[in-house]
């Protein structure tokens, strides 16, 4: 069963400067919610990018995985 | 491509020919998932008609629809034939305004915030406020 230190290690690794947030929805151990910000986010639809987040587990999710709900964002930059 | 698997076909012909169609567990009136719960009361907020598809009664449905999507969980919503997204996208949509928007809809002015985080109570609530 994977734990909300090992999802959140395995999106950091997965996606460019990377950082994660991730809880244990219900404290059942398959229901998680993670937010996740990187960069690679940028310029992508809300779509785009869960899906690059959903791909670091591939068929996990809906298996050991039941629910991973995601808020996605971009980084913040000092406005120029 | 595949020639001979109806129940794809099936899927894609249903998100063809509904402008807004969403895919979900139990039906609208009954939602089996707090998922699917929520992203019904988003679209029931905005009063908007859609399609829904119970993706329980045959394991295959969902198996066909997230190879076709390339998405694993449920609910799905389509709109003009394109994944919108699942109950993430769809209720943070709803609160940005982006779903009325999506959908041709205009934001009714009380619909500010979340959907009811109550699924079951907040299904009842929108149901007494539609004709």
């Amino acid at each position: 069963m994977p734990s909300t230190d090992d999802i959140k290690r395995r999106i950091e690794a997965a996606l460019p400067e990377a950082t994660a947030e991730v809880e244990d929805w219900t404290g059942g151990g398959d229901h998680f919610r993670a937010v996740v910000t990187s960069p690679a986010f940028e310029g992508l639809s809300r779509i785009a990018q869960h899906r690059l987040v959903y791909d670091v587990f591939g068929a996990e999710i809906g298996g050991p995985i039941h629910a991973l709900s995601l808020t996605t964002r971009v980084p913040e930059r000092e406005q120029a | 491509m595949s020639e001979s698997n109806p129940i794809r076909d099936a899927i894609a012909e249903a998100i063809n020919e509904n402008k807004v169609i969403l895919f979900m567990k139990g039906t609208p009136d009954a939602p089996a998932c707090g998922f699917s719960a929520r992203t019904v009361a988003a679209l029931q907020a905005l009063d908007a008609p859609f399609a829904a598809v119970d993706i329980l009664p045959d394991p295959r449905i969902r198996q066909e629809l997230s190879a076709l999507s390339n998405w694993p969980t449920i609910p799905q919503l389509f709109v003009d034939g394109e994944l919108v997204g699942g109950c993430d996208i769809v209720t943070e949509m709803y609160e940005t305004g982006e779903l009325a928007e999506a959908l041709g809809l205009e934001q009714p002015a009380g619909a500010a915030g979340e959907p009811e985080p109550e699924a079951a109570s907040g299904l009842l609530g929108i149901e007494n406020r539609l004709n």
